[in-house]
């Protein structure tokens, strides 16, 4: 055991602790700071003591609840897990939840550690963590003034991927072509299930060419964004065969959702296309470290949904239900589950163009907010740019509430414009739903998010 | 709304490579310009102007050409001159309207200068040149336009881009910079406005947030068809968005 290796585990600690004394948040990101200032190599000797070793998630939507389904699949049947759960996906907070879960002695006690990571950070955690399983979700726009353009980050994505086993959607295009360059095979997950494909690609799809010779890819099922079931006209370049994949899919709204792997029936409470892709790249990866398909499906049907993804909150007498929606591939699978399967008619939208949420809004203009028209009764929006929302809105038919920048009067209005017992649908970047958080917080109907 | 003084006249936006030259939310600028036509009573649709030969282009009245991402940007290239180029300059001498918005802006250019001295030749529609820099330019954008009778006088958006673009003696700066960086961070000037053709660094997306240089765009096509003059509509909720971008340059 090295003394830096304590040194830095016992300095990361404090910080944790006093961050959460002082209020100042859960200390999802800041021990790790200061313990990789100690040993730069810290993460890896922790992860070293994981008696399993770990499986990291990466993509641009879903992270957050397919670790979770991860985490939840492993401690069900008996493993220790640690896993960075706050959504503190960069290095720091990894290797924050790490230090979070060792002993005063150094130690990290756990069999499995369960990481998400931001894709840009990916080559790094791979490096440190040396995982037995890497899962990449998707790649679509996203925070464009952060991360430079889709390019930059799947040349990231393919140097890390080189040097760990791969679990890869192979309905995204960018994803699969990354993945068939890979000297090892990598574990294939999709969806095989045309009923709930869409036809034509929506506005915003990324990935719609041929990586060889340029031409527009045929796509003969649509899923989420760009994923899909596509192939290059001259035949170059095709959605690889799943290893992995989910039919008979049966969505109800946000409450949930069913579907078949192999023989297996899956029934679990998380709703909406997009999850399916959660559930099947959870699936794959339980699989890939030896659980079996019944203990699987037995373990999701009891599967609680992640902080803000779509978590439920009572407040004064409104259901309302928080869905994460970040991205212009995220916002159209949450509007479209919320209006065609939900039939959601009360919103808040939440968007703010802090750090984290990306500074650029223009992407609002690729979502499809066009689907709330003659369906939403009341649409609030909300958040630092709300009144570029109510624009989008405008242009969109839709007819919005006043544009209200401060969360407290956005609450207040849901309130003045909504009955008891209905539900409201709250749709928010990052910050945004923080900041909508805070706020039930402060008004006593939800828990702070590092206790969920 | 507004009043249908121009009833069944037509209106036409011709989308340069709508599928693959998107990058920045450029449908906002072309629901802007179709909204506010239909608004006031013009029959109104968009072409998508995709890879391949393209039909006459008579119809159009104002163009609008994206940024993309560097891998269809290199798609597009060989196209733009081979089945594009000489239409759309066609098009411009009739009196049809062009907004480029950062990489449609430099492909219109004389050409794109790499850090490695490679030059990418634009289509020369416009007197400018553009040279890579080396450090991004990202966020909020304000402009003085230069543009006569705009009411604003300003013009906002959001700029993410590393290209250095400069004027010549033929283009006219869109404006002048009052925050941000805009053509090159260093002479103040943002965009140009050369015979019908402006180009831009701005996004966010532009017109959504400057219905007054929609309007411009639309009534400069008009102009060619016998009547420019478009009725007010109602822009409170773009102009607060306008205004709040405004209120935060003041702030910092």
């Amino acid at each position: 055991m090295s003394v830096r290796k304590t040194a830095a585990v016992l300095a990361g600690k404090a910080t944790g602790a006093l961050s959460r004394v002082t209020g100042r948040g859960g200390g999802t990101t800041l021990p790790g700071d200061v313990a990789r200032a100690i040993d730069p190599r810290i993460l890896t000797r922790l992860t070293q003591d994981l008696t399993q070793g770990s499986i990291v998630i990466t993509g641009t939507n879903g992270k957050t609840t397919t670790a979770r389904l991860v985490s939840w699949l492993l401690e069900g049947a008996g493993h220790r897990v640690v896993a960075n759960r706050a959504g503190a996906n960069l290095i720091y907070g990894v290797t924050a939840a790490a230090l979070n879960r060792a002993g005063t002695d150094g130690r990290l006690r756990a069999d499995w550690g369960v990481f998400e990571i931001d894709e840009a950070s990916l080559p790094r955690a791979v490096e440190e963590v040396r995982p037995e399983a890497t899962v990449v979700l998707n790649l679509f726009r996203d925070q464009l003034d952060r991360y430079g353009e889709l390019e930059s980050i799947a040349k990231k994505i393919e140097k890390a991927l080189s040097t760990t086993p791969a679990v890869l959607n192979a309905d995204d295009p960018r994803v699969a072509e990354i993945g068939l360059k890979l000297q090892r095979k990598p574990e294939w997950f999709g969806l095989d299930d045309t009923s709930v494909a869409a036809k034509q690609l929506p506005h915003a799809a990324d990935a719609r060419t041929c990586p060889i010779c340029g031409s527009s890819l045929i796509f003969d099922a649509v899923y989420v964004g760009h994923d899909g079931v596509y192939r290059c006209p001259n035949g170059h370049f095709a959605r690889p065969q799943p290893d992995i994949a989910a039919r008979d899919i049966k969505l109800n709204g946000f409450d949930s959702l069913a579907l078949t792997i192999d023989d297996t029936r899956i029934e679990m409470p998380l709703g909406g296309l997009y999850n399916c892709y959660n559930v099947v790249a959870a699936y794959a990866a339980a699989r890939s470290v030896g659980l079996e398909p019944k203990y699987i499906a037995d373990r999701l049907r009891t599967f609680k949904a992640a902080f803000g993804r779509q978590e439920r909150i009572e407040f004064r007498g409104r259901h309302l239900i928080l869905v994460l929606s970040k991205n212009p591939a995220g916002f159209n699978e949450t509007v479209r589950t919320a209006v065609e399967q939900a039939k959601g008619e009360n919103y808040v939208i939440g968007l703010n163009d802090r750090k984290a949420d990306g500074t650029d809004v223009s992407w609002i203009w690729d979502v499809d907010f066009e689907m709330l028209k003659d369906h939403a009764k009341v649409v609030i929006p909300a958040g630092v740019r709300a009144y570029d929302l109510a624009v989008r809105l405008k242009y969109a038919g839709v007819s919005a509430e006043q544009p209200q920048t401060e969360t407290a009067k956005a609450l207040d209005l849901l309130i003045k414009t909504t009955d008891e017992g209905d539900t409201a649908y709250l749709l928010c970047t990052y910050t945004a739903m923080l900041d909508l958080r805070a706020e039930l917080v402060r008004r006593g109907w939800a828990s702070p998010y590092w206790e969920t | 709304m507004g009043v249908a003084i121009l009833g069944n006249m037509k209106f036409t936006v011709g989308w340069l490579y709508a599928d693959l030259m998107n990058i920045y939310g450029d449908r906002g600028n072309i629901l802007t310009l179709v909204r506010r036509a239909e608004w006031r009573g013009l029959e109104t649709k968009v072409i998508e102007l995709g890879r391949g030969p393209v039909q006459s282009l008579d119809d159009v009245d104002v163009f609008f050409f994206g940024g993309g991402q560097d891998r269809e940007q290199a798609l597009i290239y060989d196209d733009l001159r081979e089945h594009k180029q000489d239409r759309l300059a066609g098009a411009v001498q009739d009196g049809a309207q062009v907004l480029a918005v950062c990489g449609g802006y430099q492909l219109l250019g004389a050409y794109y200068q790499t850090a490695d001295g490679e030059r990418y030749d634009g289509i020369g529609m416009i007197d400018v040149r553009t040279e890579a820099g080396k450090k991004r330019f990202i966020g909020d954008v304000v402009v003085q336009a230069s543009i006569d009778d705009l009411s604003p006088t300003t013009l906002v958006g959001f700029e993410n881009h590393s290209g250095r673009t400069f004027l010549g003696p033929n283009a006219k700066p869109l404006g002048k910079v009052l925050q941000g960086n805009g053509n090159n961070g260093s002479d103040r000037t943002e965009g140009c406005v050369q015979s019908g053709v402006i180009g831009t660094y701005l996004h966010g997306s532009l017109l959504p947030k400057n219905p007054h240089l929609a309007d411009y765009l639309i009534g400069r096509a008009l102009t060619r068809r016998g009547d420019g003059a478009l009725s007010r509509l109602d822009d409170a909720a773009e102009l607060a968005a306008h205004g709040w971008i405004l209120q935060r340059a003041q702030r910092r």
